[in-house]
């Protein structure tokens, strides 16, 4: 219970952060609807995937915008650790897990919205959703959101420098995108390129949610996608957590 | 007196290339109810270490730490309920009010709603925040962040307040301001346990202090028992070069003269207690007719101390750092 009021309390100070600078908000759809307008009229003249394009296309998108929201989170809590707020509140009797709930909900939140924005502005270019399947996809943005910010704001605070940090990230970020389908299907390629992508979460996460748009819901790939996930993130936090608990700046 | 805190052998070392660094090796203290307890040391010394051990965020390698009670490694949970901290770079959000940074803080260390606000404001009032307080924090000068991060480790009426190095960065004006804030805690009964490399500061302001250095305590005890091991006072006296040799031979049998050393034109006299020996000395001079040019009281600082006991100054490290 008061684990649960130490979380709204951290989550509330992160959102206040966002409300007050919401450009980061819209900044996070800025890349994906740049992808719709410029890259996905590509896709049409290629006749790749399905009949409408746009249903190949945009979920790749949405896993986008949720694993980009929580990837560069290390950024923000290495000033924060700079400027001592993270060891003011270590100090406290106030749990581990929930200082580093606070970051990683505000980004679920942020995620939330950005993908709902997103999807809103893609009905009108031809995309059409299963509701169901999109409903069910949420949750499964929610916890790669969950893991990238986790895991964001653990290496940031072990790294404890933007110098090292920026590498390190680009560094995960390109393969984990390459890898992923999440521009272009991997079907399209040779087969050794989808069984390296089979190491890659993010691949089951993307392939998952175009059948969940297409309304494939009792499909193998969205209960792979969902155990894959869900283990992922156990683990991710918990380390994160245990990261927390030990860092000190 | 109870202890608020009680340390024995503590110890932290770390693994650098090639072996280890004894950060801490082995450090005993303790800290009284409601004192102001000084940490002097140069940069470098441990001080910083030693502090983050008390304050939960750094595991003890050996020896046992209690502070208010609790053991800091089996009970850290309790101990944080009882501490305040203030890192040296403060610790307040910058891109949020004081006001929230208060009542955020507060509501983390247990109060409810009401609660929080109303610590809040007494705090606000006690550091004198009104004028800032509803402003961003990035908009605040260095004193105002300051009191701001004082008042953070304030609102659970913590027994202890750790300051790390709380005048660092800090103009002289905002500086004796902090000093006389530190001072005044003493009505809240919070014993202040505060690290500086700066001797003024320590000698100013602590009831007892340590000195360390290279990990380990080099001498504790109040400021005035510390400079009293020192040789004592020195009163030097300049005087005509004629009337040196009277000088010597006058003041030699006094029973308040320790030592005495000349120069050319100078007598130096080594006493117990320059302000009591010097209307004794100046009435006797007067009496034999000796003229005196100048004459000067010099009280040994701390500085004196950390020189005898290291044969380093400290005062050079301050200029390195």
């Amino acid at each position: 219970m008061k684990m649960l009021q130490e979380i709204g309390l951290f989550t509330m100070r992160k959102l206040r952060e966002t409300r007050r600078n919401p450009i980061f908000l819209a900044m996070g759809i800025v890349v994906p609807i740049l992808y719709l307008a410029f890259f996905s009229p590509l896709l049409k003249g290629m006749h790749v995937g399905d009949a409408n394009v746009l249903n190949t296309f945009v979920p790749g998108m949405l896993v986008l915008i949720a694993f980009f929201n929580g990837l560069f989170a290390g950024f923000g809590i290495i000033d924060e650790l700079r400027s001592g707020i993270i060891e003011r509140f270590r100090v406290t009797p106030a749990s581990r897990f929930a200082i580093l709930m606070g970051p990683v909900l505000r980004d679920t939140i942020a995620t939330v919205i950005q993908v709902t924005f997103f999807i809103l502005i893609a009905l009108p270019f031809g995309f059409s959703p299963d509701i169901r399947g999109i409903l069910l996809l949420y949750p499964l943005l929610i916890l790669l959101v969950t893991i990238t910010s986790s895991f964001g704001n653990a290496i940031g605070l072990v790294v404890k420098s933007e110098d090292k940090l920026a590498p390190i990230v680009q560094g995960i970020n390109m393969p984990i995108l390459l890898l992923s389908g999440m521009l272009l299907p991997l079907s399209l390629g040779p087969a050794w390129l989808r069984t390296v992508a089979h190491f890659n979460p993010v691949y089951y996460i993307v392939e998952a949610a175009r059948r969940l748009v297409q309304g494939e819901i009792a499909n193998m790939a969205v209960a792979e996608a969902y155990a894959v996930t869900l283990l992922l993130a156990v683990i991710v936090v918990t380390w994160a957590t245990r990261v927390v608990q030990k860092t000190t700046s | 007196m109870k202890q608020v805190v009680s340390v024995r052998g503590l110890k932290k070392r770390f693994s650098i290339r090639g072996g280890f660094h004894e950060a801490v090796c082995g450090i005993d203290l303790h800290v009284e109810e409601g004192e102001i307890f000084g940490f002097l040391g140069p940069n470098g010394a441990g001080k910083t270490t030693t502090l983050r051990m008390f304050t939960t965020l750094l595991p003890i390698d050996a020896g046992e730490a209690f502070i208010a009670g609790y053991n800091v490694q089996t009970e850290s949970a309790a101990v944080r309920t009882q501490i305040g901290f203030v890192s040296q770079s403060g610790g307040s959000d910058r891109s949020a009010t004081g006001r929230e940074n208060l009542i955020l803080q507060a509501r983390l260390t247990g109060l409810g709603r009401l609660e929080a606000k109303s610590r809040s404001a007494e705090l606000i009032e006690t550091l004198a925040l009104e004028d800032c307080i509803d402003r961003f924090v990035s908009t605040y000068s260095g004193g105002q962040k300051r009191r701001l991060d004082i008042a953070l480790g304030l609102l659970h009426r913590p027994k202890v307040l750790f300051l790390d190095e709380p005048s660092a960065g800090l103009d002289p004006q905002n500086r004796s301001n902090l000093w006389q804030l530190i001072k005044e805690l003493k009505r809240f009964g919070v014993a202040v346990f505060l690290t500086s490399h700066y001797l003024d500061e320590v000698d100013y302001l602590s009831d007892r202090l340590a000195i360390m250095d290279l990990g380990k305590i080099i001498a504790a005890g109040t400021p005035k028992e510390l400079k009293k091991e020192i040789a004592g006072d020195v009163i030097t006296m300049g005087i005509h070069p004629e009337t040196v040799a009277r000088t010597l031979a006058l003041l030699k049998l006094r029973p308040f003269v320790r030592e005495i050393a000349e120069a050319a034109k100078e007598v130096q006299l080594f006493v117990d207690n320059g302000e009591e020996a010097l209307p004794q000395l100046l009435r006797l001079l007067d009496t034999e007719q000796i003229t005196l040019k100048t004459i000067t009281l010099t009280t040994p600082t701390l500085n004196d101390v950390f020189l005898k006991k290291t044969g380093k100054s400290l005062r050079e490290g301050e200029f390195i750092s």
